[in-house]
């Protein structure tokens, strides 16, 4: 077929190649400044005019995170616990109740798929004030399974949704099928449409892991004891108060903190701009 | 679901077993789990939130523990903090959706031009949704610095500033930045969202438009945009009620200041929640919150049901 297309504009062309540019410029530059920065020293930091690029490459900055007030690499593994944890429960508690409410008829189904559709939009500083109370009656703060528990709050309803979105395109025949040749209700769940969806659950997995990974309100709250901070907690320790300016440290502490997300995001795009869309695009 | 499906169970009525559509046991046994950890962690607390509004409840003062119906409620009108909030929360939220729709679209129609091979730099562009509130904040709270921010230096540079904007220090110019720096980061997703309607259009009605003659600012005004509306909606009532929750960007950039310039709502419940532990009225503060949030809510699930 012979698709006709606009005659080809340098007005047109130059247009959109400059709003390309300025997108990517928008967009990276304050990465790259923040990797930048994480290098400089402070001469170079402070210097007039600024340099894009370090005059001389420092890892100084990442040195001094390791030790006394900022025990980073303390709250790197703290992050990494929560998160795995959370990821873990959500997805799995979200995949059976995701299914169920893709593929079954019951009692209360449709109150609660409204349920979860509507709690996600709760302010969780809200659900913070009971829970706290909840959880110092329960010795639950301080510890990780009350972050796991806290974190999940935010993320199960979401992970459902987005799970139920992906059983949702499985045709409903396949699994009918593996039922008439002997399999049992379950067995045709998890050996014919789990499979299936495994992008979908990967996606949920990385969604629910970014978000107790970039929660700051809740461990802000629930922890206050430094041992058992996550990282953005421990970053408003380390750079409240008199360490406010120590850019250099800043910003390398944000950059340990962002380079994992970006590596994931990286890795896995594919899997997640399906996701990203889907909570919201699909009904 | 499918026809097909109905003929199935149907045809299987005698054989329980197949019976694939009503399976209450087992849907039961599937989703109680999740019903027991939401219950927990979401609706208790919500529901005990609600409770605590109507006390007042001092973890300062736990001897002036006193139940009373409209106390909080009535304090929250003469609170001339909470309108403060209030405003704010809507200015940020407005200008933040309102700006990132718009950055979004240009991004996505001009990367849409791109061709194959460059479809990378798409993915590039994304990067910043997934970067964590807390980084973003300190990162802008750096590029909007009075002495060392890159943002003053070029400004000068380019002689549109005589002298350095102390941007966090005074009150519209810390709601600009904190807007910023949400734009930044929430822009992607706008783009993400508009990228995919635009996938969806067919190539035959853009073709129709250009034959019939239309210029290209009218099929994108009569062609293109007919079919970015229901994203339009979709995307901005989502981070209109997400942008209501924000919380870590300002807290770090701005902490609600100076005073209470950029203290939104959120802020505001945090602060006293948290921090003079007020737990009886900032728990009716965020009731009022959620009411409003459930209201944009429905009408969100409404506009979802609805076909665009």
């Amino acid at each position: 077929m012979i698709v006709i297309k606009r005659r080809f504009s340098w007005v047109w062309s130059g247009i959109i190649g400059l709003t390309i540019i300025f997108s990517l410029v928008w967009t990276l530059f304050p990465i790259f400044w923040m990797f930048s920065t994480s290098l400089k020293s402070n001469i170079d930091i402070f210097k007039v005019p600024p340099s894009l690029w370090p005059s001389q490459i420092t890892y100084g900055n990442y040195e001094n995170l390791g030790g006394g007030i900022t025990p980073i690499w303390t709250f790197f593994t703290n992050s990494v616990i929560t998160s795995l944890g959370t990821l873990v429960l959500a997805v799995v508690l979200a995949t059976f109740a995701g299914y169920a409410l893709s593929r079954m008829k019951f009692v209360l189904r449709k109150p609660i798929l409204m349920g979860v559709l509507v709690t996600q939009m709760f302010p969780l500083v809200v659900l913070l004030i009971p829970l706290y109370l909840v959880f110092l009656k329960a010795n639950l703060l301080n510890t990780y399974t009350g972050l796991i528990l806290a974190f999940t709050s935010f993320t199960l309803p979401f992970s459902i949704w987005m799970i139920k979105g992906f059983v949702d395109s499985v045709p409903v025949e396949i699994e009918q099928a593996a039922m008439v040749d002997g399999c049992s209700r379950m067995q045709a769940m998890i050996r014919v449409c789990l499979p299936l969806i495994v992008p979908g659950i990967v996606a949920t997995s990385v969604f629910a892991f970014l978000d107790a990974w970039n929660n700051l309100l809740f461990p802000l709250v629930l922890v206050n004891d430094i041992g058992m901070k996550t990282l953005p907690p421990g970053m408003i320790i380390a750079f409240g108060g008199e360490f406010k300016h120590d850019w250099g440290g800043m910003m390398a502490a944000s950059t340990i903190v962002a380079v994992p997300v970006i590596i994931v995001f990286v890795l896995l795009q594919r899997y997640l701009v399906a996701g990203m869309t889907s909570g919201s695009v699909k009904g | 679901m499918l026809p097909i499906g109905k003929f199935f169970s149907a045809r299987n009525n005698k054989k329980k077993r197949y019976n694939y559509e009503s399976a209450n046991k087992l849907a039961m046994t599937l989703i109680i789990p999740s019903m027991l950890v939401m219950g927990f962690v979401i609706i208790y607390p919500l529901l005990r939130a609600f409770y605590l509004s109507f006390f007042n409840y001092k973890l300062t003062r736990p001897d002036q523990f006193s139940f009373s119906l409209t106390d909080n409620y009535a304090r929250i009108i003469n609170d001339q903090v909470f309108w403060i909030a209030f405003k704010n929360t809507i200015v940020f939220t407005f200008f933040t959706v309102a700006i990132g729709l718009l950055l979004g679209l240009i991004m996505a129609i001009a990367l849409d031009q791109l061709s194959q091979r460059l479809e990378g730099l798409r993915g590039l562009v994304l990067v910043p949704w997934v970067i964590p509130g807390i980084v973003v904040g300190y990162l802008f709270m750096y590029i909007f610095d009075v002495e060392v921010g890159i943002l003053n230096y070029t400004l000068q540079q380019l002689g549109i500033i005589q002298d350095y904007l102390p941007w966090l220090m005074r009150d519209q110019l810390a709601m600009i930045a904190i807007i910023v720096a949400h734009v930044w980061n929430q822009a992607p997703f706008y783009m993400l969202m508009f990228a995919v309607s635009l996938k969806a259009i067919p190539e035959d009605v853009k073709e129709a438009a250009y034959v019939e003659g239309a210029s290209r600012w009218q099929e994108f005004f009569h062609v293109t945009f007919p079919y970015l509306k229901g994203t339009f909606v979709i995307a901005s009532l989502l981070m209109v009620i997400r942008n209501f929750n924000n919380f870590p960007i300002i807290f770090t950039m701005t902490g609600g200041g100076p005073v209470y310039s950029t203290t939104t709502s959120v802020i505001y419940i945090y602060r006293k929640a948290f921090e003079q532990f007020d737990l009886g009225y900032a728990s009716a503060i965020g009731i009022v919150w959620v009411v409003i949030l459930l209201l944009i809510s429905v009408i969100y699930v409404r506009s979802l049901q609805k076909d665009f």
